[in-house]
């Protein structure tokens, strides 16, 4: 027989046999049945106190319902969120589902606290054939839940940095439409829109110590100049020619926001654009539900949304979410049961009810309904932001949180003026520097991942 | 000739120390000390040499690989040596040589106040009262302060405006923040002092206060002659106790400023938890827990041989 004629014959039967037993796998997997060994499991999980959270609770009984399983989850602040789950780590807590910024993905992966999605994926009694991890947008999926090659988690709570702004006052004001460079908005809208007598201001870049400071504000500013924290060899970018004119340019732009802005954060932010005190705010688009609800925000029909400001650099808006991952030390039977959950909660499927619900899913399919795009107005933006974003807005590894702390401090002091802004940049160029020298980066001890 | 025979004595030993074992555990006394020693060596002794342990240690939780290996004084050398931890604690330092003074003087004013003769009803009110600041959690206490002190809505400036003063940056000027949680500490704790003082001046014989009220008509003659020896004990308690309180204040500064701006409220204690749940360095954590504790049973000391003796 010819083996020509033989081989493709082989070779379709094969394919057909495959796509017969995938099929009817596709056909035969159910949730309920996946989740039947594990009925009766309870799993923890830790949520914050934002709409995304808020939606996944108000969804949680539907899976409950389905599988079984009870999720027991506690809602705590951000700022405890890595203290209380390194410490569940270190000391055998009870947390199955781990909640994993994009900052933190570096730690928990280096020291093998999360388990990769790879032995729930490899397992079709656990693998949703629908999972469809190419459906996920590519940088929230790399950037989230994705170490060194290897995912761990899948997203779930996702940010991008967009322009909120009340088109009425710029309007007023003489402008028809947002600016679009952070330069138009320095020098040709910030003037018209500041009148401190009646106080109101242009702009307002929350800037409180802390994560808020480093990531909110201190970032925001490098990328979009072309600057960067760290260059290709991880020694400090802060005193380029382009790093130093973000920071320059923070500090200019401080004349048009409002006084204190090192003591704004978040929530002081967006309340002043809700209550008319600030024309414009860069802000992640989870607050878009906060920002729509009348019985904390006047802004009414007056809120417009666009993508960030162009820089030089072109848009480099910031990038922050968080995935869900499954705990290594938990125990199998709740490691399938947490599995099972996460792979629901971002799944195609849910995507729209948890869009419904007040969170923000990383489905690229969800988004392309013409009926959500008119509902949800922040959509067109985000979705143009998530697709030419920096995945390593922020360096993911596990030196972040050290780093972070020392711009918290040192960045709040430039912007008080109590240093310079070349003198602060060396400061934290050096202290970075050596936190990073000790972590082994500059001896090859450490692969220079980030 | 009597010949010692060997274990003869540790025999003997034996069934004394056995009674002796037995008499104490029949003991009522022991019973009802048992609970304190065991929950102070619970909660207090053992996670304090587990503290020490650590501090001669290199103890990353955050960083598994690296292990525990001794360090000797590293840890202390390290700490001793960074200029973040001199200027925290110099921070601290200053709070408590500014805000103490204040909270005694109020404290004082107010037990004066109330131990005054008449209007009982408001003085029984104005005890109850008291109490609330103290009762009330140091977190909460510090996003009260933030609603007090908010630049747009707070009631500090809305105060002010009556004095025709302009909205000032309470907690973005690192002065003013440092004021404001000065504030927030004697509007918690010196009703704290007051009570204290309250309980001292009852303890004063009201035969010879009416006595000395009748020699002379000058309160601070009789506050320095005869209440102030039942004054001591109580100052000397409130200096120890409010010095430990100040030297671990966080929760109130952290949900208040978070040690901002700058680093104009970074007090010692907000340093350490930096360092012990940010960084998850517990070995340099534990090591500076342990020179602050050094800190505490130094002023301690000087409180009571200072003040106290002043007392006998």
């Amino acid at each position: 027989m010819n083996k020509r004629f033989l081989r493709p014959k082989a070779s379709t039967l094969l394919l057909a046999t495959a796509s017969m037993f995938a099929a009817a796998n596709t056909y035969a997997w159910t949730l309920k049945e996946a989740a039947a060994p594990y009925s009766g499991t309870t799993i923890n999980a830790i949520f914050l106190d934002r709409p995304g959270y808020k939606a996944a609770a108000k969804l949680l009984p539907e899976f409950e319902k389905e599988t079984g399983i009870k999720v027991k989850f506690e809602t705590i602040p951000y700022e405890s969120t890595r203290e209380r789950e390194v410490l569940n780590f270190a000391s055998g807590g009870a947390q199955d589902v781990v909640l994993v910024d994009v900052v933190w993905i570096g730690e928990f992966a280096n020291n093998k606290w999360l388990t990769p999605i790879k032995k729930f994926t490899d397992d079709p009694k656990l693998a949703d054939p629908n999972l469809n991890l190419k459906g996920f947008f590519p940088i929230l999926l790399d950037s989230f839940g994705t170490w060194n090659k290897v995912a761990y988690g899948l997203p779930f709570d996702n940010y991008s940095g967009l322009m909120f702004y009340n088109k009425c006052m710029l309007k007023d004001a003489g402008f028809d439409a947002p600016p679009k460079t952070w330069d138009d908005l320095l020098n040709t809208y910030a003037p018209k829109l500041t009148h401190p007598d009646k106080n109101q201001y242009a702009f307002a870049l929350q800037s409180r110590r802390g994560e808020t400071q480093s990531a909110d504000s201190f970032m925001r500013v490098l990328w979009p100049n072309g600057g960067s924290l760290l260059d290709a060899k991880f020694k400090s970018n802060l005193l380029s020619p382009q790093s130093q004119a973000g920071l320059d340019y923070r500090q200019k732009l401080m004349k048009y926001m409002p006084p204190g802005i090192v003591d704004f954060d978040h929530a002081e932010a967006v309340n002043a654009l809700a209550q008319g005190h600030v024309a414009m705010i860069t802000e992640w688009s989870a607050f878009y539900p906060t920002l729509t609800d009348p019985s904390k925000s006047k802004i009414g029909d007056c809120l417009a949304i666009t993508t960030e400001p162009r820089g030089p650099a072109g848009l480099k808006p910031a990038l922050g979410g968080f995935s869900l991952a499954v705990n290594a030390k938990s125990s199998a039977k709740k490691q399938a049961a947490a599995w099972l959950f996460i792979q629901w909660i971002t799944s195609e499927q849910m995507a729209k009810p948890y869009l419904e619900a007040g969170g923000v899913p990383a489905r690229m399919a969800v988004y392309q309904d013409k009926a959500v795009q008119d509902k949800y107005p922040f959509v067109k933006p985000m979705v143009e932001s998530w697709q030419g974003g920096v995945p390593d807005y922020r360096p993911r590894f596990p030196e972040w949180p050290a780093i972070s702390e020392i711009i918290a401090e040192w960045g709040t002091k430039m912007m008080l003026g109590q240093v310079s802004v070349k003198d602060g940049a060396k400061t934290i160029g050096d202290k970075m520097e050596t936190i990073l020298g000790k972590a082994g980066y500059y001896d090859g001890k450490k692969p220079l991942l980030k | 000739m009597k010949t010692s025979v060997p274990g003869t004595a540790a025999a003997r030993a034996r069934p004394r120390a056995a009674s002796v074992r037995r008499l104490w555990l029949r003991s009522p006394a022991f019973w009802f000390l048992f609970p304190a020693i065991f929950a102070l060596a619970a909660i207090g002794v053992y996670p304090l040499l587990v503290a020490l342990y650590n501090s001669f240690h290199q103890y990353k939780l955050a960083d598994v690989g690296s292990g525990t290996p001794f360090v000797g004084f590293d840890n202390y050398v390290a700490t001793l040596t960074d200029p973040s931890f001199w200027q925290a604690l110099g921070r601290t330092v200053l709070f408590l040589c500014l805000t103490l003074p204040i909270e005694v003087g109020i404290g004082l004013f107010a037990a004066l106040m109330l131990h005054r003769s008449g209007l009982a009803w408001m003085r029984a009110a104005a005890r109850v009262s008291l109490v609330i600041p103290m009762a009330t959690t140091y977190a909460v206490v510090g996003l009260i302060g933030r609603l007090i002190f908010n630049r747009q809505f707070g009631v500090a400036n809305y105060l002010l405006s009556f004095f025709g003063v302009a909205p000032l940056d309470w907690l973005a000027d690192p002065t003013l923040a440092y004021v404001s949680v000065m504030i927030m500490d004697i509007w918690q704790w010196a009703p704290f002092c007051a009570l204290i003082f309250l309980a001292g001046l009852a303890m004063v014989p009201k035969e010879a206060e009416e006595a000395a009220r009748l020699e002379t008509p000058r309160w601070t003659m009789i506050l320095w002659h005869l209440q102030r020896p039942y004054l001591l004990p109580g100052l000397t308690a409130i200096m120890i106790l409010r010095s430990a309180d100040m030297l671990k204040m966080f929760d109130a500064v952290f949900t208040m400023t978070r040690g901002g701006p700058g680093s104009a409220t970074e007090f010692i204690s907000v340093y350490i938890q930096r360092i012990g749940f940010r960084l998850f360095d517990q070995g340099m954590a534990s090591a500076q827990a342990m020179l602050l504790l050094i800190l505490t049973i130094v002023l301690s000391r000087l409180y009571i041989r200072f003040v106290y003796r002043e007392a006998a």
